[in-house]
């Protein structure tokens, strides 16, 4: 494997062709192949099974054009042993397979395709290269349906009883992309049960898809597709909102898959004794979310519930946390370091650039003429040596290069080969090993946006090469040898809010050893949860989070700050002062990373007599006369669960997630003190989300009334002396219906603080509905893009308390992360301030993204701008953005860039093409 | 217009006389008609030379890039909005400034006057919207609002928007139903006709910068065109380096013009140069509901960052 | 008749189309070689300036992407 350089000779030239597994089977591959083009390591493997040699005796064609020889057919699964302290399970979940109890002929239909084999068709690498079409006849499809809850939310053999999670999301997601791919108007449909787009931002997603897209959404489950051979068109028969029987075709008929457990998951939880539930999911309990019930084994991931990307991501983090913890102490125990290379000091020499045309076997010389390069390259101002490779990333030339540094006295190197993307690291370390800066290097892209994909342009490709070449060599020219900061890290965190998220990122921070400030503004801790009754899996909630409360109490390296306010913040990752007003005294904490959990409140109605008539209450005023066992809620007849009060509205677009499930236990315990109760919950889409649905099964057996309400509607309550009368229209009836109750309760919206101080003074961001927002919504969920601070629990978006806290240790563990290093190594392609040309205009300090420039506070250039180059990611936006020029990019700097641009053409070449030279000289050289 | 003159003069000499401020920079007479100049008084005997007419043009807040101590200044609507500018923009702190604000009525296109007169004028004075011009030969007058500058046909912020005095009562602002209507017609040209546009436009340009010079928000300590490492444009004058000049002119004022057209008033070869800057000024409007100087709480939209951008440009 | 050759010069961001540009190549997609690719730290990098010079320097296109 370490000799493969994936060049792919030998896929091209393997006679085998199979079905291609990612591509869901719409396409080929070769018996040798990589698993799909971003896979890391990017190395072919043959498939042993249909490997003609290896079955047959014959073949061996990939062991003849293997440049490397890398070709090992001995190569066997060698069975290893590793001994470990800890186990994280993350073996996820597989699609529902539509075939195996075949409804709607899923198996003999190709016009039928799983929402996975169609997020292969719209793809640009996909079997049919992004071009949507129908897989019949490769027509281009005019109207396409998805059936949502194939295989979920579904009690009959073979499917699976609970909801999972996702699909709605996606196929809103394909639907969108589905009308985007198309040339012409596309007619989309999805029929669902529920839309249930639950997660952060998903029902803004939801909302594009319905009213900018103009997505169909019919409620109505489908039952059977009925194809018509003639036309290739799939008819769906569906009741539609005004109850009409309605009958339609579509080309392509998507079957929004289900998420379920596989037997090899299966097998691995028997194996390891840890237990499952009756859906195959890894139990857990909601305040220990990714702890299974063996000690010393976590889960993350949709073996643990269905779940989305952003919530695995999340439990991934708060997993290796978890582990982590056990492991704090032997952190480093098995580091090596690497031994330092004295650098020497280029600054002042004349560049010596040495250039090393790569022929990466045939991948590159095969197409461009690799000798009329590197004699061009020869040419070329300031180059010193100029020499071609067979193979620049092996160890050997490796070896070669850093001799040839040392003997030509070579200051700048261009290593023209594949891309910088892969190997720019290796290459670098090649010039560190013979001691000069690493910055004094750069790549032309020649095999990846070159060779490969000109393969039979030959003329044009050399032609292409020499230009890149060129145009590397003349930047490579003015690169300067630079220097990374390194930022000393201060031990300790600072969480801000006492909530359930607050408190368990402290507790984790300081299970993994760091000392810690915990900040509540109130005279106690709990937030939120001090008016929560139990989870929905039935966990009592004030006995959980007294316990968490007594373990930070007790934890002497968590300094708990009541009664708190910051007041103002300075520094940045790894030195942050805090300045607190605690009752009444100021003071400043230091600390080397933030976790921001100020949680969010409960949304207080002005509408359905809220604060007129006291039988109508909130959904926590409600749970907090559970916690209060408050007996009068037994003896009322009749109770009214209103939902989305506050939700999904204009004012507020977003889904609060929590209030669906929260009413639905309710009405059970409501149920449960008084079984003759009538309990109804009027509800726009029921969003029990993932195992939460078997709550609401049960809640339909037992006899609560569900009644979707038509949003669009008069809704009113009205206080009589006896009852609360509750005025709406039902969808399904479509007519008014009137309910008298004796108790109506808001699910109410999940409200955060806008305009949070914090964003400012921390340099987050929120985002529109006020929550704070992440670095990035799949990749870094927990991040700010600040540097150094974090976010979880509610003030980064509704969601319920098992979420919390696996977000809280999903935080404590991203800020693990960053003390554990002590020091940072940032950078070194940072921006730069020429002070003596700076205006002070400010554009720079408010562009950045990242905080990065500010004014310079006292001495010479006294409000000029100047960088931390700490906190500069290298973006350029603030040299870009600067009218004076004052700004330069280490690295990427506008002479340099200047330099590729003005090295387009030959000099020497006249008249290859229709270039302007005449104006070159007089203006342009002069930036060189 | 008398009376304004009158004010400037009593707001101004006050405020020399009472040292609230170290100077105050208005207009005076000038030396020929028709031309006003700006005038920095330091005493309240100087003050008393400041004047008002319809020839005030000139944007006096390019004369307050990076001063020390008090300053008044004499603020029509564009200059306010040039203060607040330059205030957001650090060139000048709200603290240093007492602003005398003239709710203005629009200036006069002293090109299109002259074209329409024969002979020299060799005076000028005004009287409501009446104006009346004297050539060696005759004696004419002209309605103001016949001869106005282009920017100030179409200005809807003609009372300045900061300010410490008014020198009369606020006027009513102009309602334009189409403001760009001059843009829409560039943008609907096709593309030879649009590029045989440019070309004409820029043509006698002689790259003199007094566009640049004549415009508040040109006030870098180094201008690119004048910078050597790099060299971002040419010093020639080549098509390209002149259109260059142009376009990265124009780029620097995007989301930060005030349409006071100053360079326009500038430029001794007439040249249309707010061609370049109205464009940015409607992208500004209809993308980001944005027009320049009007609150010092925001930057302007091409000076943030915010991922939540709208970004339909780029699909 | 001969074709005239023409160049485009591409401006790519390096995290996102730099990076599909390579993916391109290892899924050997073929396409016109015209383009020369000057690879930014992000199109925030971007500058006019750029664009103005590539045109200078007789570029038939400019393309930025990121």
């Amino acid at each position: 494997m370490d000799k493969c350089i994936a060049c792919g000779l030998c896929a091209e030239k393997c006679p085998k062709k199979v079905d291609n597994e990612y591509e869901e089977g719409l396409g080929k591959r070769k018996a040798i192949y990589v698993k799909y083009p971003q896979a890391v390591p990017l190395k072919y493997s043959i498939d042993a099974k249909n490997c003609i040699y290896l079955t047959l005796g014959k073949c061996k064609k990939c062991e003849e054009v293997c440049p490397t020889k890398a070709i090992n057919y001995e190569d066997k699964a060698k069975e290893v042993t590793l001994n470990v302290g800890l186990i994280i399970i993350s073996s996820g979940c597989k699609p529902y397979d539509p075939g195996e109890h075949d409804i709607y002929g899923y198996k003999n239909n190709k016009n039928i395709v799983t929402s996975l084999e169609f997020e292969r068709m719209l793809s640009s690498s996909g079997p049919y290269g992004g071009h949507l079409v129908r897989p019949s006849d490769n027509k281009e499809p005019k109207k396409i349906a998805w059936l949502q809850c194939v295989g979920s939310r579904d009690n009959h053999l073979g499917a699976n009883g609970y909801c999972s999670s996702v699909c709605c999301t996606y196929a809103v997601k394909e639907a969108m992309l589905a009308k985007e791919h198309s040339h012409d108007s596309l007619d989309t449909a999805i029929f669902y049960m529920d839309v249930r787009t639950h997660g952060k931002d998903y029902e803004h997603f939801y909302n594009r898809g319905k009213d900018e897209s103009g997505i169909r959404f019919v409620k109505s489950r489908v039952q059977n597709i009925v194809p018509d051979s003639e036309t290739g068109t799939q008819i769906i028969q569906y009741i539609d909102e005004t109850g009409k029987r309605q009958k339609e075709e579509f080309d392509i008929v998507v079957l929004s898959v289900g998420l379920c457990i596989g037997n090899e998951s299966i097998e691995l939880a028997k194996k390891m004794n840890i237990g499952l539930d009756h859906y195959n999911f890894v139990t857990t309990n909601s305040f220990e979310p990714v702890k299974t019930s063996k000690p010393g084994i976590y889960v993350c991931g949709a073996f643990e519930a269905p779940k989305d990307i952003p919530s695995s991501v999340i439990e991934s983090s708060a997993a290796a946390g978890m582990a982590g913890i056990n492991l704090a102490e032997s952190r480093w125990s098995l580091t090596k370091t690497k031994e330092k290379i004295e650098e020497i000091n280029v600054t002042g020499e004349a560049p010596r650039i040495g250039v090393f045309v790569c022929r990466c076997g045939t991948n590159i010389a095969g197409v461009v003429d690799v000798p009329a390069v590197v004699e061009m390259a020869k040419k070329l101002p300031y180059v010193e040596f100029a020499q071609e490779n067979m193979f620049s990333c092996s160890q050997d030339t490796q070896d070669a290069i850093t001799d040839v540094i040392k003997e030509k006295k070579l200051n700048r190197v261009v290593i023209a080969a594949c891309t910088p993307k892969t190997h720019e690291g290796l290459f670098q370390e090649t010039l560190t090993n013979a001691g000069i800066n690493k910055y004094l290097f750069d790549m032309a892209n020649i095999r990846n946006q070159c060779s490969w994909i000109h393969a039979e342009a030959k003329e044009e490709a050399t032609e292409k090469a020499k230009d890149l070449v060129r145009m590397t060599t003349a930047k490579v020219a003015l690169h300067a040898p630079l220097e990374e900061p390194k930022l000393e890290i201060d031990q300790s965190g600072l969480v801000v809010g006492g909530g359930v998220a607050g408190i368990t990122a402290a507790q984790t921070l300081a299970q993994q050893g760091y000392h810690t400030h915990l900040i509540e503004k109130e005279s106690k801790l709990g937030g939120q949860a001090n008016n929560l009754y139990k989870t929905w899996q039935g966990e009592d909630i004030q006995t959980n989070l007294s316990a968490l409360i007594k373990s930070v109490e007790k934890n002497d390296l968590i300094e708990i700050h009541l009664n708190t306010e910051i007041t103002g913040v300075d520094g940045f990752v790894g030195s942050f002062e805090t300045h607190i007003n605690k009752n009444s005294k100021d003071e400043t904490l230091k600390h080397g990373v933030t976790i921001i959990a100020t949680g969010a409140s409960e949304f207080k109605s002005d509408q359905y007599q809220y604060n007129e008539d006291e039988r109508v209450i909130t959904g926590l005023e409600f749970d907090k006369l559970l916690v209060n066992e408050n007996l009068d809620l037994k003896e009322k007849n009749t109770a009214v669960f209103i939902q989305c009060v506050g939700s999904r509205i204009k004012e507020r677009p977003y889904c609060s997630k929590v209030c669906c499930t929260q009413s639905i236990r309710n009405a059970l315990q409501l149920k449960k003190l008084n079984p003759q109760m009538n309990v109804y919950i009027l509800y726009r889409d029921m969003r029990p989300f993932g195992l939460r649905e078997d709550l609401y099964t049960e809640a339909r057996n037992i006899g609560i009334q569900f009644i979707k309400f038509d949003f669009n509607e008069d809704f009113s309550v009205n206080s009589e002396e006896d009852y609360l009368q509750i005025l709406f229209t039902d969808t399904s009836l479509r007519r008014k219906m009137e309910i008298k109750a004796q108790l109506v309760v808001l699910a109410s919206a999940i409200i955060p603080e806008k305009n949070n101080k914090l964003g400012p003074l921390y340099k987050a961001t929120q985002n529109a509905d006020g929550f704070f927002m992440e670095a990035h919504a799949k990749l870094r969920p927990v991040d700010c893009s600040t540097d150094g601070v974090f976010i979880c629990g509610l003030t980064h978006a509704p969601k319920p308390i098992d979420e919390s806290i696996s977000q809280a240790q999903a935080a404590a563990t991203r800020a693990v992360t960053l003390l554990a290093k002590k020091t940072m190594n940032m950078q070194g392609t940072v921006a730069y301030v020429d002070q003596g040309i700076c205006s002070s205009c400010g554009v720079c300090v408010s562009i950045c993204p990242f905080s990065a420039p500010t004014f310079t506070k006292e001495g010479r250039f006294e409000g000029k701008a100047e960088i931390n180059p700490v906190l500069c990611k290298g973006c350029g936006l603030c040299v870009a953005s600067c009218r004076s020029g004052a700004l330069h990019l280490k690295g990427f700097d506008t002479n340099q860039i200047f330099a590729q641009i003005f090295a387009l053409n030959d000099e020497s070449d006249k008249g290859s093409t229709n270039t302007i030279q005449v104006y070159k000289k007089d203006s342009a050289e002069a930036a060189v | 217009m008398d009376s304004y003159t009158k004010k400037i003069r009593e707001l101004a000499s006050n405020l020399l006389k009472d040292n609230k401020v170290d100077m105050v920079i208005g207009f005076n007479q000038g030396t020929i008609p028709m031309a006003t100049s700006p005038q920095v008084a330091r005493t309240p005997e100087q003050a008393l030379e400041f004047v008002w007419n319809s020839n005030c043009s000139i944007n006096l807040a390019n004369y307050l890039s990076n001063q020390k101590g008090k300053i008044g200044i004499v603020a029509k609507g564009c200059d306010s909005r040039n203060i607040v500018t330059h205030i957001i923009e650090n060139k000048i702190s709200r603290e240093q400034l007492h602003i005398i604000g003239v709710p203005c009525t629009g200036m006069l296109d002293k090109v299109k006057i002259s074209s329409s007169i024969d002979g020299e004028i060799l005076s000028y004075s005004e009287e409501g919207d009446t104006i009346t011009l004297k050539t060696k030969s005759s004696e004419q007058n002209i309605v103001k609002n016949d001869f106005l500058a282009s920017n100030c046909e179409t200005c809807t912020h003609r009372n300045p928007v900061i300010y410490d005095d008014l020198v009369a009562d606020l006027v009513t602002e102009q309602k334009i139903d189409d403001p760009f209507k001059d843009v829409r017609k560039i943008e609907e040209m096709d593309s030879d006709a649009k590029w045989n546009h440019f070309e004409n436009l820029l043509e006698n340009c002689i790259r003199c910068y007094a566009c640049r010079n004549a415009c508040p928000l040109c006030y870098c300590p180094t201008c690119f065109v004048d910078e050597s490492d790099p060299q971002w444009v040419g010093k020639g004058q080549n098509n390209i380096d002149v259109r260059t000049f142009h376009f990265l002119r124009a780029y620097h004022c995007a989301g930060r013009c005030t349409d006071c057209g100053a360079c326009e008033q500038a430029c001794p070869m007439d040249i249309k140069v707010r061609d370049f800057t109205r464009k940015l000024n409607k992208d500004a409007l209809e993308i980001y509901g944005w027009e320049a100087g009007l609150t010092l709480e925001q930057r302007p939209p091409l000076d943030t960052f915010n991922p939540e951008d709208p970004d339909e440009f780029i699909k | 008749m001969t074709e005239k050759k023409i160049k485009i010069i591409s401006f790519l961001c390096n995290w996102c189309s730099y990076g599909a540009a390579d993916l391109a190549g290892v899924s050997r997609m073929q396409y016109p070689a015209d383009i020369r690719v000057v690879r930014i730290p992000c199109t925030g990098r971007m500058s006019p300036k750029f664009i103005l010079s590539a045109f200078r320097e007789g570029a038939d296109g400019v393309w930025v992407s990121g």
